[in-house]
């Protein structure tokens, strides 16, 4: 097995693997196996609590890291200004294998809970001076506002009061001294409270205290006019600066308890101008200061960052692929000593000696000198499906894996959609300009592979990067097809002479055919004729049901591999040719109806050329005889009948044999004295729970003993669905003419929508006939690119799709299998 | 050249063609996607070109133009 190439035709044969590895060498050879990339573990500890694993200690650790790391990358994201990321190819890397492996591992953890601790220090102290910051701002405003207020009173009470100075400093300065028994400040008799409120509770705030206070105050607020940054949410709030001035204590404790339960901040304002004054250069001059350091521990912050953002990739690498190992190493067993390692796990039998290899040089990484041994195991379970592919294949095996995963050695119709699915998807598409476009998006997305794949394209650009390869076919094969349609942009190419001619006279004119035939594609005579609908729609509908039919066929001839490789003759027998003569008797007849009422020249003949939809309606209702003035050929009715019998002998057939052969089978064992397990004996399974019998294996191995009756109904379902599918699925491949058509027609409204209004014999002449060349064909390129490219092309692909899922699959796929997932390393790249 | 003929030659080129992938693929990884791939292209491309031809081989129906003053 090991000299033949792989091949895509099947999925690769799997063996059960053992390994025991020696404790030492385990982290580094399950390092290796990661790497490469080959080998699928199975969980040989099913029922263990995750807590109560073997490597707990040392996830947590991991996981300890793995939470350091996010929250640095969660950092450097917040920042306003990027702080740039070297990215992983560029770095260094963390050597975490061999001797030295867990010293590494040890300096990283050190080195990541040291720069946290620092981060976070200085995260908290940039968070205390900015509330600092945010309260000297906030006093510096009520300091400004309330002197406005101050000034404003003022001016009122020199009107009431007119024995009052102008200036009160120098009463003021005798008067705090011998006014303690005066609460009232600077002449007035009001007392105040002075702060800050959100601007949204400023009239709730009025409302309550106007209610509380029954109205004994008088209140005053401004806007501030810059908002205050909430450092922890980034939130933007609006605030005002109030005044209440009250008479009395009780009052003012009202209004203080009230301010404070709304959430305003209160401010000590001293009555004193000059003192007033002394405060606001004393606020200004600390928030200076403030600010300053504020400054500073933002660089010394972005300093750190930028530091960290030095080694962030490989720091994040190293976790995932540690915490992936020693996971892996959990589902290890450990033998009775505790010395080895045993694991189990299903690999390529192709790839063992690789895999052998990378173990030894595991070893020798390691510096110990017991190597892992590998041994391989024979057991009965169904292996998982793995097709080999590579970068061209990747995106053709995925979109049909999609339908479902391959059932184990069964052949894999990925294989054969590398062409059948951009055929059919040209033919819905076929246009040689549209073709080309596609190709060159494709070609571009090709040679630029490298530099996009590491570019990370967002979701969408990174679907249609991933199907580069199915793209460049469906172009490719669209380029064909385009030319088989005679179709560019809705025009026409007149690559050779076409076989009709239109004599020259006025009104409307029918063309005369010559002896020669247009040799390949459309004749361009059609384009532009009222009746061309007519005849191509013809041709597409023919066409259609030829290649659907052909697929089928193909598709159906795809069970016989099946059936041979997996030892089932009978289902030869039983299910493939009479499905095979059911298909034949009537769609490839009709196929060879369609082929032969081409060859046949009307013109010579003496019947009028009959219809075959009619003919295949006729051929069921009417069996055996063909109306006179309506045959195709002589013997029709005949043949005909013969046809239709054998259809009608293929269903009963496909009803009957698989079911009453099995029934015979069992009927054998039954009379040579055989007991089925699982009838009868319930006294006896109730007492003894497994411990007296050999309980059969798992439910999908040893299955004699199935109910007959599932069988009936499994191959009466399978008689229906496959005969009714034949009518419905021929049907079905109409959409190729439906598809084509609808493609055809948008093109050509496109054209004559925007290019036809501007191109006409003086385009080229005058100024104004390339200006609006110009812009209608940017117009008409853009709907072009987006309608015609990219929305059709999506339909078409999806109606491709279909096809393939269903109408193809539906004749030979089993599915079932599940996907070979291996350890690797190679997807975290690309993870974030 | 109204004849059946173009589509029996064509056949056999197309023939030609896929014994010829069949048998001078080289070995290697890829050579059963390969070959698979080259059988199928040759067939399909035949198969759309052989109907096309035979669908305009002996026409029922001739192409109507409304005339340039019609």
């Amino acid at each position: 097995m090991a000299d033949e190439y792989p091949s895509l035709f099947r999925s690769e044969q799997m063996s059960l693997v053992q390994l025991f590895v020696p404790t030492e060498v385990a982290h580094d050879a399950v390092a290796e196996l990661g790497e490469l990339g080959n080998v699928q573990f199975k969980d040989l500890n099913p029922n263990v609590n995750p807590f109560q694993r073997s490597f707990v200690g040392e996830i947590r650790r991991i996981d300890e890291m793995a939470r350091r790391v996010r929250f640095f990358a969660e950092q450097i994201e917040k920042e306003k200004d990027v702080i740039p990321i070297r990215p992983l190819y560029d770095s260094a890397p963390l050597i975490t294998v061999g001797p030295r492996a867990a010293h590494t591992i040890d300096e990283l953890d050190t080195t990541l809970s040291e720069r946290e601790r620092r981060l976070v220090s200085m995260n908290t102290s940039y968070d205390d001076l900015s509330k600092r910051a945010k309260e000297l701002i906030e006093a510096r405003y009520v300091l400004r506002e309330t002197a406005q207020f101050f000034e404003k009173a003022q001016g009122h009470q020199t009107d009431i009061r007119t024995s009052f100075d102008d200036s009160s400093a120098p009463l003021l300065q005798h008067d705090d001294r011998e006014s303690a028994y005066a609460p009232a400040s600077g002449g007035f008799d009001l007392e105040f409270v002075a702060g800050t409120i959100e601007r949204s509770r400023v009239p709730t705030f009025e409302r309550v205290l106007w209610r509380v206070l029954r109205g004994n105050l008088y209140m005053n607020h401004t806007d501030i006019t810059e908002p205050f940054m909430d450092s922890s949410t980034g939130q933007e709030t609006w605030k005002n600066v109030f005044i209440i001035f009250a008479h009395g204590d009780a009052l003012l404790a009202k209004i203080r308890k009230v301010a404070v339960s709304m959430g305003a901040e209160l401010y000590p304002i001293d009555p004193n101008a000059d003192k007033r004054a002394e405060s606001l250069k004393e606020v200004t001059e600390r928030l200076e200061d403030l600010e300053t350091v504020l400054y500073n521990t933002g660089l010394s912050r972005r300093e750190e960052l930028i530091r960290i953002g030095e080694s962030l990739r490989s720091w994040q690498d190293v976790v995932k692929k540690e915490k992936m190992i020693y996971e892996t190493l959990n589902l290890f067993n450990y033998d009775v000593r505790r010395k080895t390692l045993i694991a189990e796990g299903w690999a390529p039998t192709r790839d063992i000696t690789t895999i052998q290899l990378a173990l030894r040089h595991a070893t020798e990484e390691s510096g110990t000198s017991v190597p892992p041994i590998l041994h391989e195991l024979r057991t009965h379970k169904t292996p998982p499906t793995f097709h080999r592919t590579n970068k061209f294949t990747e995106g053709f095996q995925t979109i049909m894996d999609s339908y479902g995963i391959a059932a184990y050695e069964e052949v894999n119709p990925g294989l054969f959609a590398v062409i059948t699915f951009p055929f059919l998807f040209a033919v819905m598409f076929g246009d040689i300009g549209h073709g080309t476009i596609i190709l060159v998006a494709a070609i571009y997305m090709i040679l630029a592979e490298r530099r996009l794949a590491k570019a990370g394209l967002g979701e969408i650009m990174g679907q249609f990067f991933y199907g580069r390869y199915i793209i460049l076919l469906m172009g490719a094969f669209s380029i064909y097809t385009g030319l088989i349609y005679n179709d560019i942009f809705s025009k026409t190419l007149h690559l050779f002479h076409s076989g009709w001619t239109f004599p020259e006279t006025n009104g409307t004119v029918v063309g005369e055919l010559g002896e020669h035939r247009y040799p390949f594609g459309l004749d361009p005579a059609w384009h532009g004729s009222d009746n061309g609908l007519v005849f191509s729609n013809s041709y597409k509908m023919k066409m259609s049901i030829v290649l659907g039919v052909i697929h089928m066929t193909f598709a159906l001839c795809l069970q016989l591999p099946n059936h041979i490789r997996f030892k089932r003759p009978v289902d030869i027998y039983a299910n493939f040719i009479p499905q095979m003569i059911f298909l034949q008797s009537i769609f490839g007849y009709l196929v060879i109806c369609i082929l032969y009422k081409w060859s046949i020249d009307w013109s010579k003949s003496s019947t009028a050329p009959p219809s075959l939809l009619n003919m295949l309606i006729a051929m069921f209702l009417e069996p055996g005889s063909v109306k006179p003035g309506t045959q195709l050929y002589r013997g029709q009715g005949f043949v005909q009948a013969v046809l239709l019998g054998l259809a009608g002998i293929c269903v009963p057939w496909l009803l009957i044999t698989k079911p009453y052969l099995i029934w015979r089978d069992m009927k054998r064992v039954h009379s040579q004295g055989y007991v089925g397990l699982g009838h009868g004996d319930d006294a006896l399974e109730g007492e003894e729970e497994g411990n007296g019998r050999a309980i059969a294996e798992a439910a999908h191995e040893g299955e004699e003993q199935h109910d007959f009756g599932e069988v009936v109904i499994h191959q009466v379902i399978h008689t229906i669905e496959f005969c009714l599918g034949c009518i419905s699925h021929t049907a079905s491949y109409l959409r190729l003419w439906a598809l084509s058509l609808a493609h055809a027609q948008l093109s050509e409204v496109l054209w004559n929508m925007t290019l036809a209004f501007v191109l006409g014999p003086d385009t080229f002449s005058s100024i104004f006939g390339w200006i609006g060349l110009l812009l209608m064909g940017a117009f008409w390129f853009a709907a072009t690119v987006f309608i015609l490219c990219i929305m059709e092309g999506l339909s078409a692909f999806l109606h491709a799709l279909r096809l393939h899922w269903v109408e193809a699959n539906s004749k030979h796929f089993e599915g079932g299998g599940y996907a070979f997932t291996p350890l690797s390393f190679a997807g975290i790249d690309s993870k974030e | 050249m109204a004849s059946i003929f173009p589509v029996i030659l064509m056949l056999l080129v197309t023939a030609g063609l896929m014994t010829a992938s069949a048998i001078f693929v080289p070995k290697g990884p890829n050579q059963v996607t390969i070959r698979t791939a080259l059988l199928l292209t040759f067939a399909a491309c035949y198969l759309m070109w052989m109907i096309t031809y035979m669908a305009q081989l002996h026409p029922i129906i001739s192409p109507i133009k409304a005339g340039k003053h019609a």
